[in-house]
């Protein structure tokens, strides 16, 4: 019998079904990053919303860059529903540290897919998640690394205005 | 035309000359390509076969599978539903894409 699935597609549909997962994972992040750019606009944090602008347009390149994976290995991208994305935030404390928990979130799934990618031997997967790994440490590192000039600058008088003003490091 | 698997309601084949794949349904036999057959399989498995257990949910306990960008419609009962799940899934496994039987939908 010819394998004529196996030459159209070169990754295992469980693989493509937890990347579809995870495409829909990055395009929650753009939506979420982009709600927290409205919050920051409307009081008063400009460079903090320029910051989640670029966050929410990185994680639509993530999205796009599993979307486009998917076609080159002949699997079948699904275009991801969005819903349920919070607009309110307690302070600028609080839509960072979201930040942060929203990062360790879409790390723990992607570890979790080059798990079962690595105990499927499907090693197209596993490779390409490489790039992912590393994004990711660096992703959280810099939510980590603004949460610590939050609580150094501390919130008191002029900290609100220093930490938004300080945010501009991390935009690249 | 190469029998890959058979359930009590359904036979899939695979047509090595058109590299194409058909299922016969019974009434009728389809042909799918492989990005048809993926879309086939997305549509079923995510199926939830508990809503035919609860009349809120799924009041006639019937679903409507529209195949091959509508060109195939097909209305299908739960137990019609739950033999596609499982011929769907073993299929896979057959052509060597699946790597195991899901018992979750997707």
């Amino acid at each position: 019998m010819k394998d004529i699935a196996r030459q159209s597609m070169s990754i295992k549909v469980e693989s493509m079904d937890m990347l579809n997962g995870q495409i829909k994972m990055e395009a929650h992040a753009s939506a979420i990053y982009l709600a927290m750019a409205s919050w920051c606009e409307q009081n008063g944090f400009f460079t903090s919303a320029k910051f989640f602008f670029k966050q929410a347009e990185e994680e639509r390149e993530h999205m796009m860059k599993i979307f486009n994976f998917l076609i080159d290995t002949g699997g079948s991208p699904i275009s991801p529903e969005i819903s349920n994305i919070n607009h309110d935030y307690s302070s600028i404390v609080d839509v960072f540290e979201s930040t942060l928990e929203h990062e360790v979130k879409v790390t723990t799934s992607i570890h979790n897919i080059v798990k079962k990618a690595r105990e499927l031997g499907d090693i197209t997967t596993e490779r390409f998640l490489d790039w992912f790994v590393m994004e990711q440490v660096e992703e959280e590192n810099t939510i980590r690394d603004i949460l610590d000039m939050i609580e150094v600058t501390g919130t008191e008088g002029v900290g609100l205005q220093m930490i938004d003003n300080q945010v501009a490091n991390w935009i690249e | 035309m190469e029998l890959i698997c058979q359930s009590k309601y359904y036979t899939f084949y695979q047509a090595e000359k058109e590299r194409r794949f058909y299922i016969d349904f019974g009434q009728k036999t389809i042909p799918l390509n492989l990005c048809q057959l993926i879309a086939l399989r997305h549509k079923v498995l995510s199926i939830s076969i508990e809503d035919h257990f609860d009349s809120d949910l799924n009041k006639h306990g019937f679903e409507v599978l529209l195949l091959c960008n509508k060109e195939h419609l097909f209305v299908l009962n739960t137990l019609e539903i739950l033999d596609l799940k499982e011929l769907v899934q073993h299929s896979f496994c057959v052509m060597g894409i699946a790597a195991t039987r899901q018992t979750a939908s997707v």
